[in-house]
């Protein structure tokens, strides 16, 4: 980054076209977990039976574990972004700021993995 | 930063409906994505686990407290959901007439609760038919 011109000392500063990616963002998975929660309040609305057996059964069924896959993926997406939003706002101090969204970094991430590799597990059987 | 001005923060303001819809869909957001997928994981990875891990689950969600959780993160979501489709209008840029929005402010949250209503007695009765 230069300091003579006015170009040079504002360049690479600003978000420079990227600034609604985060707004977008938000927006697609808003809509995608309005689909995939609807799926899954349907489901539990008609489930019944919540025994072990009974609802390992259903997410063990293909079109189910790939749904939660997707939903899991879309709500720790989403949720990461607003939590992040709700960090920017409120944690002034850099340092401090940079902490708490690293730990929500690892926390969305490891929770989302941990989360995916359970249904894997279910659908693939490491339990009988 | 201490120096700097700030604008007018809550307190400044008289409270109305879009306020009170505005903070609701803050937190029921975020209230939903530090416990509702807390629920969740422990939901899945209990499912993973195996029979006992699940029943454990089971027993906690379903004493007073967990039913407290369970209740209440319906209601976050039918709030936030409802806020969030109200977000949406207003993202098209309509809605922004006083009367309209100060309606839609006061209706989400009250729609909300209907659903958490509805979805709570089809579990229910559901469950008793069976």
């Amino acid at each position: 980054m230069g300091n003579g011109t006015s170009i040079g000392r504002v360049r690479g500063l600003g978000s420079s076209h990227h600034g609604a990616q985060h707004w977008l963002s938000h927006r697609f998975t808003a809509i995608t977990n309005l689909v995939l929660m609807s799926w899954l309040i349907v489901s539990f609305a008609v489930m019944g039976d919540y025994s072990y057996s009974s609802v390992s059964a259903w997410l063990s069924h293909p079109v189910s574990a790939l749904a939660m896959i997707l939903l899991v993926i879309s709500l720790f997406w989403h949720a990461k972004m607003g939590l992040t939003v709700l960090i920017e706002d409120y944690v002034h101090e850099a340092g401090t700021k940079f902490g708490v969204l690293m730990a929500l970094n690892i926390a969305a991430i490891g929770g989302g993995a941990f989360a995916v590799f359970s249904i894997i597990m279910l659908v693939f059987g490491g339990q009988a | 930063m201490s120096q700097r001005p700030l604008s007018p923060h809550l307190q400044i303001w008289r409270w109305g409906p879009h306020m009170l819809v505005s903070i609701l869909h803050r937190a029921t957001g975020d209230g939903m994505a530090l416990v509702g997928l807390g629920v969740l994981v422990w939901w899945l990875g209990a499912l993973a686990s195996g029979p006992a891990a699940y029943e454990t689950f089971t027993d906690i969600m379903t004493s007073p407290l967990g039913w407290v959780v369970l209740v209440g993160l319906s209601w976050a979501f039918f709030t936030h959901m409802m806020s969030g489709l109200r977000h949406f209008v207003l993202d098209i840029g309509a809605g922004y007439e006083l009367d309209t929005n100060k309606f839609w402010s006061i209706a989400s949250p009250v729609i909300a609760i209907v659903l958490t209503g509805v979805f709570w007695a089809v579990i229910l009765r559901v469950w008793e038919s069976q």
